[in-house]
């Protein structure tokens, strides 16, 4: 693996890219979590963040994590992307953690950081948007998650705060959604006493969104991983089925729409690389282009993948279509890519009116 | 970044500065893209400035001239270069393509005649491999050459030729073994373009410019020893020649489309296109597509040397000429109606941009042919069956 990666990140991509796809046994993985009903494998998750370390990637040394940051981060998320493993990396190991490290109070950081990096906790993260919304819907590993944090804006900027599972007036409703390798729920916490959330921290509204905005870098990677597996599907497919009397990836047709893929898959991933080792004034804009990006190149490439496949690419029984889904939700999680494009012309143009 | 880069950007920076200036003003960003025609004399006097100054061949080994920089330091050289709007380089083709290539495949002799004068700014090259009937089919040469006492003799004819009239010396891939065919027998000559038995007849192009041209060799001769390895390596050569094509210098063209972005923001800000969402849209899309194309460039240049391919690499090219494509249409969006009306009676930039794009997706291996490569040597797909190996039944 070449530039940006040091030997550290191809050690953890092999490890991860070894458990994942053994649990993603061709197809057999995500299946598994369909047939479950629980978009959630505790079982995976416990090996994977504890036994394999995974969980503390990002978490900074002082508490026993392995300071990786932003590109440990992708490296983890492009396998998880390639495996569609049913596991909360992405907001335990990324919104979450980023969250209580910029903005935690001391007291959250001691008691949950250690806990996180040791793979103990499963964490959601929950936007409130401002004081007075206290229901939000599409959370993301809400139903599974020890520990929830949630924001809301307050008098001099953005609240951190958390409340316990089973804290009276507090309903956590599972979504039965069209992708079904990730789990997301309701969150109404309207009859939760305000002596019940419990406070983690603070921030300035402008760090806020530039902790949102570079959450959006990991499910960026997601889609990379996502991509790349279905490319290399589509490529030993094509090389496999024969049809008047050759392999279909000697035409050009064929070939071309693969070529295709491939500058749209490598594209992202370069869009995804800029993101996570841009310096903090690029971050916002180098992530905002990262997820715009690569969910339009993964969305893109899943259905291509489908349409090279034929007949079986339309079939529950070949996984292509766990992908193609998980590409269409990524498209449109953390704002879809004309939001995010919007935000940049935003700062390219000045404001529309 | 390391200080060895910092200081190239610092002093050559510093030398842009102080002398893109005075008679040389007017250069500034000019010469580039669809406007190669502009001021031909003063940009070879400015191509002379900078040999001066040791701004020639910077990438070459110390041994011939040059300052042996880096990878990261030839980064930093293009980019200072294009940040400074410095002007499209008419010596670009003699000292990217040609030199690293006599640099690896020619004698010394050879080294000594033809380095210095590329270094000084003093002689021009073009480049002689299309033909009528090779284009995106290379190897299927015609032009022939023959020795005849000290002499080879060359009979054919060549197209697309970029900056011949402009040029001194053409390197011309010729058939030297009779009746070989595809990638046998040919040689890779170095041709004095300076004689009676060649003529060079400029193409008018749909910008109304004629950058490319149709040379024709008549029996036009080169001395002996203006050969480039031997006889039936010309393929070899000429191949190793256009790995040197895709390197450092793509960082400093994504300058210059960044200033056409930034040409183009301008317009929409001052016409009122930028209130439009759906340009607003494309406007952002573009300056995400030229982000990626930075990150590509370093993903495929760190870690190799130059001439070498990274996976990665095979995008670059339909990359940037499709995006370049997209941003004339753009351009011709954000003028809206004006984009009809030539002021002065001639082609703005933007509408020279625009029209230019055109050649970008077939000039250098047409998007269609980056595919066939990128599916073949990216991908490792099944290669396309040639002509003759297959029958066609009606």
């Amino acid at each position: 693996m070449a530039y940006p990666f040091t030997d550290d990140h191809n050690m953890i991509r092999e490890a991860a890219r070894g458990f994942l796809q053994a649990w993603y046994e061709g197809g057999k993985g995500p299946e598994r979590i369909y047939q479950s009903g629980t978009a959630y494998d505790a079982a995976a998750w416990k090996s994977f963040a504890q036994e394999l370390g995974m969980a503390g990637i990002a978490i900074d040394e002082e508490y026993e994590g392995a300071g990786l940051s932003d590109l440990g981060r992708v490296v983890v998320m492009e396998e998880l992307g390639a495996s569609l493993c049913a596991i909360p990396f992405l907001t335990s190991c990324g919104i979450v953690t980023d969250i209580l490290q910029t903005a935690g109070e001391q007291i959250a950081k001691n008691r949950y950081l250690k806990k996180i990096a040791a793979g103990e906790l499963s964490d959601a993260y929950c936007d409130g948007h401002d004081a007075l919304r206290k229901a939000v819907t599409h959370v993301a590993h809400a139903a599974e998650a020890d520990l929830m944090v949630l924001s809301r804006r307050g008098e001099g900027g953005m609240d951190y705060f958390t409340i316990a599972k089973g804290t009276s007036g507090l309903t956590i409703t599972p979504e039965k959604t069209m992708d079904p390798t990730r789990s997301f729920a309701s969150v109404d916490w309207s009859g939760v006493s305000e002596g019940d959330m419990i406070p983690l921290g603070y921030g300035s509204e402008e760090q806020h969104q530039k902790l949102i905005t570079q959450s959006f870098i990991a499910l960026a990677a997601e889609c990379v991983g996502g991509a790349q597996a279905c490319l290399d599907m589509t490529l030993e497919y094509a090389g496999q089925r024969v049809q008047f009397g050759r392999p279909i990836a000697s035409f050009q047709a064929i070939k071309h729409r693969c070529a295709d893929m491939f500058v749209e898959l490598e594209a992202a991933r370069s869009a995804v690389y800029a993101a996570a080792i841009a310096t903090p004034e690029e971050k916002t804009e180098a992530a905002l282009i990262a997820k715009a990006y690569a969910s339009e190149a993964f969305y893109k490439i899943a259905g291509d993948a489908i349409q090279l496949h034929g007949g079986i690419g339309f079939t529950w029984e070949y996984p292509l279509h766990f992908f193609f889904k998980r590409a269409r939700a990524n498209k449109s999680m953390f704002g879809t890519p004309e939001n995010a494009y919007a935000s940049l012309a935003e700062t390219l143009l000045g404001d529309a009116a | 970044m390391s200080d060895l880069v910092q200081e190239v950007r610092d002093t050559f920076g510093q030398w842009m500065s102080d002398n893109l200036t005075d008679e040389f003003a007017c250069l500034k960003w000019r010469g580039t893209f669809g406007d190669d025609e502009a001021y031909p004399e003063l940009r070879k006097k400015w191509e002379q400035h900078l040999g001066a100054a040791g701004w020639i061949g910077v990438g070459w080994p110390e041994a011939y001239g040059g300052k042996g920089y880096n990878l990261p330091q030839m980064v930093a050289f293009n980019e200072e270069y294009a940040r400074y709007g410095g002007p499209g380089r008419s010596g670009h083709i003699g000292e990217t393509l040609l030199a690293p290539t006599l640099i690896a495949y020619g004698t010394e002799v050879q080294k000594q005649r033809f380095l210095p004068p590329i270094l000084n700014g003093t002689e021009y090259w073009c480049q002689g491999y299309s033909e009528p009937g090779a284009g995106s089919d290379l190897s299927n040469i015609k032009t022939k050459a023959w020795l005849e006492g000290d002499e080879w003799v060359i009979e054919g004819q060549k197209i697309w030729t970029s900056l011949a009239v402009d040029a001194d010396w053409c390197f011309v891939i010729a058939r030297a073994e009779t009746g070989s065919v595809g990638r046998n027998g040919l040689v890779f000559l170095l041709v004095p373009l300076v004689q009676d038995n060649v003529e060079i007849r400029p193409i008018t192009q749909i910008t109304g410019g004629s950058e490319f041209n149709e040379v024709y060799y008549t029996g036009a001769r080169t001395a002996k020893d203006n050969i480039l390895g031997k006889v039936g390596d010309g393929w070899r050569i000429a191949m190793a020649l256009l790995g040197f094509e895709r390197g450092a210098s793509t960082l400093g063209q994504q300058m210059i489309f960044a200033n056409e972005l930034n040409e183009i923001i301008k317009l929409a800000k001052s016409n009122g296109k930028a209130r439009d969402p759906l340009i607003r849209q494309r406007i952002a899309k573009a300056h995400a597509g030229l982000r990626i194309m930075r990150m590509t460039a370093l993903r495929s240049l760190e870690g190799t040397k130059i001439g070498e391919m990274t996976r990665e690499a095979y995008m670059s090219k339909i990359y940037w000429a499709s995006w370049h494509r997209d941003l004339g249409d753009l351009a011709m969006d954000v003028m809206g109606a004006d984009a009809e009306i030539m002021k002065n009676g001639e082609f703005d930039a933007l509408q020279k941009t625009y029209l230019f794009a055109r050649a970008d997706t077939i000039y250098g291996g047409t998007n269609q042919i980056q595919r066939n490569i990128i599916a073949e040597r990216a991908l490792g797909m099944p290669k396309e069956p040639r002509g003759g190996e297959t029958v066609i039944k009606g």
